[in-house]
């Protein structure tokens, strides 16, 4: 199994930095093509180009992190290109950090007493039956 | 040893002392942001004492999916037909057990809908729900030290009764106090979102913000999709050039050549230092065949200094 994958995470890194590139790297060819909103909105902020270079590299290392995360090889892909680029660098510079809205309560009894507590003074709301 | 018990009540003496000052300095933090949220006086006068939407479908989440939940709630409000299921696999982690803030948007952008950051103010979302529209809220239900991470929708409030009314969890229009809301909300940094068609744009939303929203929409779903959306911000910034500029980029996409020259003429007129917008001008009017016009804005985009110059230098000798 590992090795399968020692062989097959360098196919699909190719396959996806490949397959971005192409998309990515179409606003900045060459042409009589009009400059897009887009690229005057990131120029406005004063992003550099080096910094679109790391956009399309961020994308790329999203969708190396959305595959680490169990998410489905299907959607990957779009998941990842309905992202802006400021989200996609946001979201490969910081997802392990991210809060993720979930809802669910891993804590101990400690933890208990004291959110307990909180809740009855109205500063939290994990338990409903304290409302 | 004669001395020494005396030391270790001494040593105990202080140690409870200090048990107590922390105690009390983590009591003050935990309570310091817990305040009722306040509303400016004008906002106050304008708005109605209450809200609430009835019409905002409800659906339970299951598991860890108060994300997915969410977002079909609000999409639902606003007529997209997508289902919970539909949602899961294209918003929720399952590395994580939970749905990230930036795939929400992105989520929201998949269904043809705008997603719109709001202001990080009580007033912010107020006046949203006082507009009809369903806001997606996150919040912090626990601590910091041990956060339980939570999107829920906020759908009414009373200014009277000081409560909020939320589609939250498994629970349907749940009340919360002001109080306990804004404790949990501010948790999260106020982040709220409405999902809103484009042609529609938040009350109290600013230019920058508003265009951001509307080209990152744009480039996932295309001109076609975006062109309402710029045209309500032109008509609600008119005095936005790069909201003008905007809007020529999208009739140009849709081979609407004319307007989109009118947009860009607009755009150069409020902003006669915008030289992507000359440039944008100059490369449509060549198109058109008007030579001597796109002479003159492509010499104008030139002389500007800037990353736009380069290009505006080549165009100029390929007329």
């Amino acid at each position: 199994m590992k090795k399968l994958c020692r062989i097959l995470s360098p196919l699909l890194i190719l396959a996806l930095v490949l397959g971005s590139l192409s998309v990515s790297a179409a606003p900045l060819a060459p042409g009589s093509d009009l400059i897009s909103t887009q690229a005057a909105l990131s120029a406005e902020r004063a992003d550099s180009d080096r910094e679109r270079i790391h956009e399309v590299l961020a994308r790329d290392d999203v969708q190396a992190q959305l595959v680490a995360q169990g998410v489905d090889l299907d959607e990957v892909e779009a998941r990842v290109a309905a992202l802006s680029d400021a989200e996609a660098r946001q979201m490969a510079d910081q997802l392990e950090e991210m809060p993720a809205g979930a809802s669910v309560v891993g804590a101990l009894f400690a933890v208990f007493v004291i959110l307990l507590v909180t809740d009855i003074l109205g500063l939290t709301n994990v338990f409903p039956f304290t409302r | 040893m004669p001395d020494a018990i005396p030391q270790r009540i001494a040593r105990l003496i202080n140690a409870r002392l200090a048990g107590v000052i922390a105690l009390a300095f983590a009591f003050l933090l935990i309570t310091g942001c817990a305040t009722s949220p306040a509303l400016s006086e004008t906002a106050q006068q304008q708005l109605p004492r209450q809200s609430q939407l009835s019409d905002v479908p409800f659906h339970a989440q299951r598991d860890y999916q108060c994300g997915p939940a969410s977002l079909a709630m609000v999409l639902h409000a606003d007529g997209v037909d997508v289902e919970v299921d539909t949602l899961i696999p294209q918003v929720f982690l399952p590395g994580r057990e939970g749905s990230v803030q930036p795939e929400m948007l992105a989520t929201v952008r998949r269904h043809g809908r705008i997603p719109f950051v709001l202001d990080t103010s009580f007033e912010a979302l107020v006046t949203e729900l006082a507009a009809g529209r369903p806001v997606v809220v996150m919040q912090n239900l626990s601590l910091p030290a041990w956060p339980l991470w939570h999107y829920a929708v906020a759908i009414g409030y009373d200014l009277d009764t000081r409560e909020m009314t939320l589609h939250s969890g498994e629970e349907a229009a749940r009340i919360e106090s002001f109080r306990r809301f804004n404790a949990t909300w501010a948790r999260s940094d106020r982040w709220a979102f409405v999902a809103l068609p484009p042609g529609e744009l938040p009350e109290g939303v600013a230019e920058d913000r508003a265009l951001e929203a509307i080209a990152d929409y744009e480039q996932v779903q295309g001109a076609a999709a975006a062109l309402p959306a710029w045209e309500a911000l032109v008509g609600r910034f008119p005095d936005s050039a790069l909201g003008h500029f905007a809007l020529g980029n999208a009739r140009y996409e849709l081979g609407d050549i004319e307007g989109a020259i009118e947009a860009f003429e607009h755009a150069t007129d409020i902003h006669p230092d915008l030289a992507v917008g000359w440039l944008n001008l100059g490369l449509a009017l060549q198109e058109q065949g008007q030579r001597d016009a796109a002479q003159e804005a492509l010499t104008r985009a030139a002389t500007l200094p800037g990353r736009w110059q380069a290009k505006a230098e080549a165009a100029l000798g390929a007329q």
